[in-house]
């Protein structure tokens, strides 16, 4: 079980803006690491974008997991992982880094900050502590605050667009992904898998 | 862009070549991987070599993965000759782009057992006790093909190849050495713990198990025949190979704690990470084994009836009595205990644990502990996989009372 990437993202009102994110694509090949990490930003982007205030959702693509908590003040998060981690503590690692983000931060820069303005250097060890989830988490059931009933489920990345919204057009629209990322999901589409050559 | 099949053939020579170059430039080199390009550029080698990364642009594949696979068919069916290190190269590959290539893992089987086979050495040798141990030579290989195993199987979910070349490692290279038995159940554990979708992991697990029974009972009629050996288990002649030794008193596994761990794995998996099909897969199997393993050894009276009732707390104190055993027995427990053997054993264990171990045979499956723990899932799990699966496995065990 894994967790690729986690990130916090301010809900603007068109676009979301990536505040900092943290990755582990130590188990992707080396040479589409950057590639992947690329995808995540706008997978991660893409989803807080297109979820509402005040929810949260798990999303399916293929063997991956992304999590999204977009708080009602607009502060949002997201954590991509594999199908066999633990959505619980996916949702109780969200609740846990917006909440201390929110402390560190001021809230006037979240509307206009970037990874590279952004004081908050906690994401890297969160994401390495909490590949373990029990090392992480207590996993006591009292942690039962979060009604799992609440948690929208989005068997594709697809069920998030809008009617006749591709997600061909958003990938080569995209300001995020440079040239080769766009190359690979070309190739991986037609083949019909994501990061998957083979 | 047409090719010609010489101008392929030329081509994919080249880039084998330029392969070749960059292991011999660097003998480090840890990875092969894909770099996405859809196209090549004007005579440039798709080679890449950054740090200990071999990068192969992926326009290429489609020529050099064919080209490679054809050779190695072709060298099976004798129709072309490979030497070893062309066949080497070939295998390294194919397998480095595609960890589940069938063909590769036999051939890498059939290497291994040449090696053991040219080889004038023994791979096993015997000791007084008639008991055979596999030499160094043996276990570092199984070490090194263990490794490859879990390489591979880290990088496909459920890798079928990864795990029968593993079983196979352990059945034709090890000869089901219980230490090494032992040593894998305890370094798979982990594994099977962050990889609770992995089918084969559990899988594998079970195949351990099984074989730990079928080696222990086959010991014990050796030590049965024997009983100078099992009154002096724990007065073994010092070697200098310690691993003879503690493979020994491995000899009399507590096969029954095995069990019950493995079964409290699966509760502490299930718990902690709901709606997983393989994990209620392995429990049924596990209770099954558990209980066939009850009942054989109630019926038969091969082992000692302390392997089987043997739990830290009883293994201490006045509980012993209560299990009426022979004083032979008796000295035998004391002497296992005596070495340690239960060290790890001595944390507590629930109440309801050390009822089971003290239930007669008929509800060795734990049945009624079954159907609590179900009980337990359906009234606290929100996961709608986990109660669909809870609930078959429920109806499962009603078939078993029936």
């Amino acid at each position: 079980m894994k967790l690729y990437s986690l990130s916090v993202l301010y809900k603007g009102n068109s676009k979301a803006i990536l505040l900092k994110a943290a990755y582990d694509v130590s188990s992707f090949s080396f040479f589409q690491r950057s590639s992947v990490q690329e995808f995540m930003t706008f997978t991660s982007q893409l989803i807080v974008e297109r979820s509402e205030k005040g929810s949260r959702a798990s999303v399916k693509e293929q063997e991956y997991l992304c999590h999204v908590y977009v708080r009602n003040d607009n502060l949002a998060g997201v954590v991509i992982a594999d199908n066999e981690y633990p959505s619980r503590v996916a949702f109780t690692l969200l609740e846990k880094v917006l909440d201390e983000f929110s402390k560190q931060v001021d809230k006037i820069d979240w509307p206009v900050g970037s990874p590279a303005t952004i004081h908050y250097a906690a994401l890297d060890s969160y994401l390495s502590r909490y590949q373990n989830p029990r090392e992480a988490d207590p996993m006591t059931k009292v942690q039962a605050e979060l009604d799992e009933t609440k948690i929208i489920l989005h068997n594709t990345m697809e069920s998030l667009l809008e009617r006749g919204e591709k997600l061909d057009d958003l990938v080569s629209k995209s300001e995020v992904l440079g040239t080769q990322s766009k190359a690979f999901y070309k190739t991986a589409r037609k083949q019909n898998s994501c990061c998957d050559i083979m | 862009m047409a090719e010609s099949t010489e101008e392929v053939a030329v081509l994919v020579q080249r880039v084998v070549k330029d392969i070749n170059n960059a292991f011999k430039r660097n003998p480090h080199i840890d990875e092969i991987g894909l770099i996405p390009c859809p196209e090549a550029r004007y005579n440039r080698s798709p080679i890449v070599l950054v740090e200990n990364k071999l990068g192969v642009e992926s326009w290429c594949v489609k020529f050099l993965l064919p080209y490679v696979h054809n050779k190695l068919l072709l060298y099976r069916q004798r129709k072309q000759r490979l030497n070893k290190d062309e066949l080497i190269d070939v295998t390294c590959t194919l397998l480095l782009l595609n960890p589940d290539f069938t063909t590769a893992w036999n051939v890498r089987r059939w290497v291994l057992q040449q090696l053991i086979q040219e080889n004038s050495l023994p791979t096993f040798v015997k000791k007084e006790n008639l008991a055979t141990f596999p030499t160094e030579r043996v276990q570092r290989i199984v070490q090194e093909e263990v490794e490859v195993c879990g390489e591979a199987a880290g990088r496909y979910p459920s890798n079928y190849n990864a795990w029968s070349h593993r079983i196979w490692v352990l059945q034709h290279l090890a000869k089901l050495d219980i230490k090494i038995l032992l040593d894998e159940l305890s370094s798979t554990k982990h594994w099977a713990s962050m990889h609770v979708s992995d089918h084969s992991g559990f899988h594998y697990r079970q195949f351990l198990l099984k074989s730990l029974i079928s080696q222990t009972v086959t010991d014990s009629a050796i030590l049965e025949q024997s009983p100078l050996v099992s009154e002096h288990i724990s007065d073994l002649p010092k070697d200098d190979n310690e691993e003879d030794t503690s493979a020994e008193h491995h000899r009399v596994v507590d096969l029954s704690h095995l069990l019950e761990e493995e079964v409290e794995l699966s509760t502490d998996l299930i718990d902690n990470y709901p709606g997983h099909e393989t994990l209620w897969c392995h429990r049924p199997l596990l209770l099954q084994r558990r209980h066939v393993f009850y009942l054989q050894h109630h019926l038969n009276n091969k082992l000692p009836h302390s392997q089987m009732r043997l739990s830290p707390v009883d293994s201490n104190g006045g509980t012993l009595n209560d299990l009426n055993l022979s004083p032979a027995v008796t000295h035998m427990t004391q002497a296992m205990d005596v070495d340690g053997l239960n060290d790890s054993n001595k944390q507590g264990y629930s109440q309801e644990t050390k009822r089971l171990k003290r239930t007669p045979a008929q509800d060795s499956l734990g049945i009624e502990m079954e159907h609590r723990f179900i009980e337990q899932i359906l009234s606290t799990c929100r996961n709608v996989e986990q109660a669909r699966f809870a609930n078959a496995y429920r109806k499962w065990l009603v078939t078993l009372s029936q």
